[in-house]
């Protein structure tokens, strides 16, 4: 989970100044967005199921409570949080699936519940543990239906499958009823299926959710490919960082319905990163090691690993430092891994007075 | 157009799915088929023993059992997404909204999720004892007779319809459904297979007021029948059965409406 310097690719970097450039154009437009569900109080003891009948008790749960963002088109941004934070609640109002209990919600310019079928026509959406395919269809008649459906014309159903087939790998399976498939292959079938009518939108709720590495990793790179070459516009919710790292250059953090922090990644991690390390190989084993400003926390033969504040030091200077003490072989700086940096601001809610 | 199209595609991938277990499929319409049947013979041997039940001779009543039996094995298989025992999962598992988040008439949708081939078995059955019922009776066939005895299926169809979607709307508060809106529609067809001169006048009440059930088989088998009517209502009582079905799945269809939209407001 380590997030070195030299992992930063150039592509990267591309896709986020396009993304800032397309920023002007705003698609989604959620302004104080609340939505609150009664939740049943099980009532125990005797005749519980007779009383809970007869006097309903309800515990007011507010699952979204005053969230606010804006997303530009062409963005492709991540939506972390815990269990229960809120992330699909959000999902399902965007989708038009649920209606606000307070606050408002546009886009592409409309109420997603308000104007349901037209709404979802130009969006696409993977809700990861559900399949929205055809249990006893082969994959492709799945896709055909859905080509009726959504009214693509044939030339552009057939390049698109083209494309997507070769990415997601599908030829193996594509004949297969959709109740054989194993999750990966499903999920491959759910994520080309949402994106065959050309939304300008995807909605993906946990993606990658019990995936292995392989799988992940092609699911990955055709939402990247999605984003970049047709400039969808895509929020996807997500336990697993690592999707985070790979694809998003936003995150916004959202936890018991409210919105901790929205930002660049990048900004994230300076921020709240706490320590970075560096691992520096010297050409001489050394008894003794000090530099000012960095503690050493482990040493292996003439590999030796510092930990320092970068608030108090910056990498280059530290380095400067160390080389004027010692012949350096080999360095690298390593980032403070995401999933620490975020377990720190959920569990010290670092951001709460920040956003 | 599209939507007819998409229905009919719907229910062909209903259709393929039960049929790829050829042998499983047949032996389960025989026996719902069979099963009918019997409970058919054991009250036509009761009937033979009393000649008849109240003045109504072994054909008649054969033919009011038939109607219905016949009606409700269409609507249970058209409207098999809306049975209230299968529609309840979707409340329960959250599985509409893969259904919400297509461009298309959820209603149209959960129509075309559901299609139970099997309930031939019923339609065939009662089709069988119209038959014989017809046969019995030797009724007097007119245009209009002939013409209007479709129209009173599809009454039937629709008015068993609404309730089945009556009980599916109720499962977005319930999330279970709900065994009084089952005793509706089971207990309506059992009530519905025999003479309303057999029941207390409050039961008849209840079903000519509150639920019109008497309209749309009781009523239009006296016309086809040719008999009088022991309640004098107005004669033009016999020629409603489409009007009143079509009432009760419209106000069906306006309550599932609403209910989906309380779903949406409230779902989790």
């Amino acid at each position: 989970m380590f997030f070195g310097a030299s992992e930063f690719d150039i592509t990267k970097a591309q896709a986020h100044n396009d993304a800032t450039k397309r920023l002007s154009q705003v698609v989604i437009r959620v302004h104080d967005l609340h939505k609150y569900f009664q939740v049943p109080i099980r009532q125990r003891g005797r005749f519980s199921a007779l009383r809970s009948l007869l006097v309903r008790r309800h515990r007011l749960v507010k699952a979204v409570n005053g969230v606010s963002f804006q997303i530009g088109r062409g963005e492709l941004v991540g939506y972390l949080g815990p269990n229960g934070a809120g992330k699909s609640t959000t999902i399902k109002m965007l989708t038009g699936l649920l209606v606000p209990t307070h606050g408002e919600i546009s886009v592409n310019g409309r109420i997603p519940w308000k104007q349901r079928e037209e709404h979802v026509k130009s969006l696409g959406a993977v809700f990861g543990f559900r399949s929205t395919l055809w249990w006893d269809l082969p994959v492709i008649e799945s896709l055909e239906l859905l080509r009726y459906i959504y009214d693509v014309p044939l030339a552009r159903f057939k390049d698109n499958l083209r494309e997507f087939r070769k990415i997601l790998e599908m030829d193996a399976f594509i004949n297969t009823p959709v109740r054989s498939l194993s999750l990966g292959q499903r999920v491959r079938a759910d994520v080309c299926a949402a994106l065959l009518h050309d939304p300008s939108l995807l909605f993906l709720d946990e993606p990658t959710i019990g995936l292995d590495v392989v799988a992940k990793e092609r699911i990955r790179q055709f939402i990247l490919h999605a984003n970049r070459q047709r400039g969808t516009t895509v929020l996807l919710t997500t336990h697993d960082l690592s999707d985070v790292e790979k694809m998003c250059q936003r995150v916004m953090i959202i936890d018991r319905g409210k919105l901790l922090y929205d930002g660049q990644l990048e900004s994230l991690r300076q921020r709240f990163g706490g320590k970075r390390e560096l691992v520096v190989e010297l050409v001489d084993e050394e008894d003794q090691i000090s530099i000012e400003g960095a503690i050493v926390t482990s040493r292996q033969g003439a590999q030796v690993m510092f930990q320092f504040d970068r608030d108090q030091i910056s990498a280059s200077e530290l380095i400067q430092r160390i080389s004027s003490n010692y012949r350096i072989r080999d360095l690298s700086v390593r980032e403070p891994d995401l999933e620490a940096t975020i377990r720190r601001i959920y569990e010290q809610r670092l951001l709460e007075d920040a956003v | 157009m599209k939507a007819l199209r998409l229905y009919l595609w719907l229910v062909l991938i209903q259709v393929r799915s039960q049929m790829q277990y050829r042998v499983g499929f047949l032996l389960e319409t025989l026996s719902v088929a069979l099963g009918s049947i019997i409970s058919f013979v054991t009250l036509a041997l009761v009937l033979q023993k009393f000649e008849g039940i109240a003045g109504w001779s072994l054909g008649e009543v054969a033919f009011l059992f038939a109607l219905v039996e016949l009606s409700f094995g269409l609507m249970d298989m058209i409207f098999s997404g809306f049975d209230p025992d299968y529609f309840a999962a979707h409340t329960r598992q959250g599985t509409l909204d893969q259904y919400l988040l297509r461009p298309v008439s959820l209603t149209l949708q959960i129509f075309g999720s559901q299609f139970i081939l099997r309930r031939l078995g019923r339609i065939f059955q009662g089709t069988l004892i119209l038959v014989y019922a017809v046969q019995l009776v030797n009724i007097e066939w007119t245009v209009g007779k002939i013409l209007y005895l479709p129209l009173v299926i599809a009454g039937m169809v629709l008015f068993f319809g609404g309730l089945f979607m009556l009980g599916a709307t109720i499962t977005f508060w319930t999330v279970e459904r709900i065994e009084a809106v089952n005793i509706l529609t089971y207990g309506g067809t059992e009530l519905m297979s025999y003479p309303m001169t057999i029941y207390q006048d409050w039961m008849r009440r209840f079903f000519t007021y509150i639920v019109p059930a008497i309209f749309l088989n009781y009523y239009p088998s006296l016309y086809f029948l040719d008999r009088p009517d022991p309640f004098n209502m107005p004669f033009v009582v016999r020629f409603i059965a489409p009007v009143v079905g079509l009432g009760v799945f419209l106000a069906a269809y306006v309550f599932w409406r609403f209910g989906v939209r309380y779903y949406q407001s409230t779902g989790s």
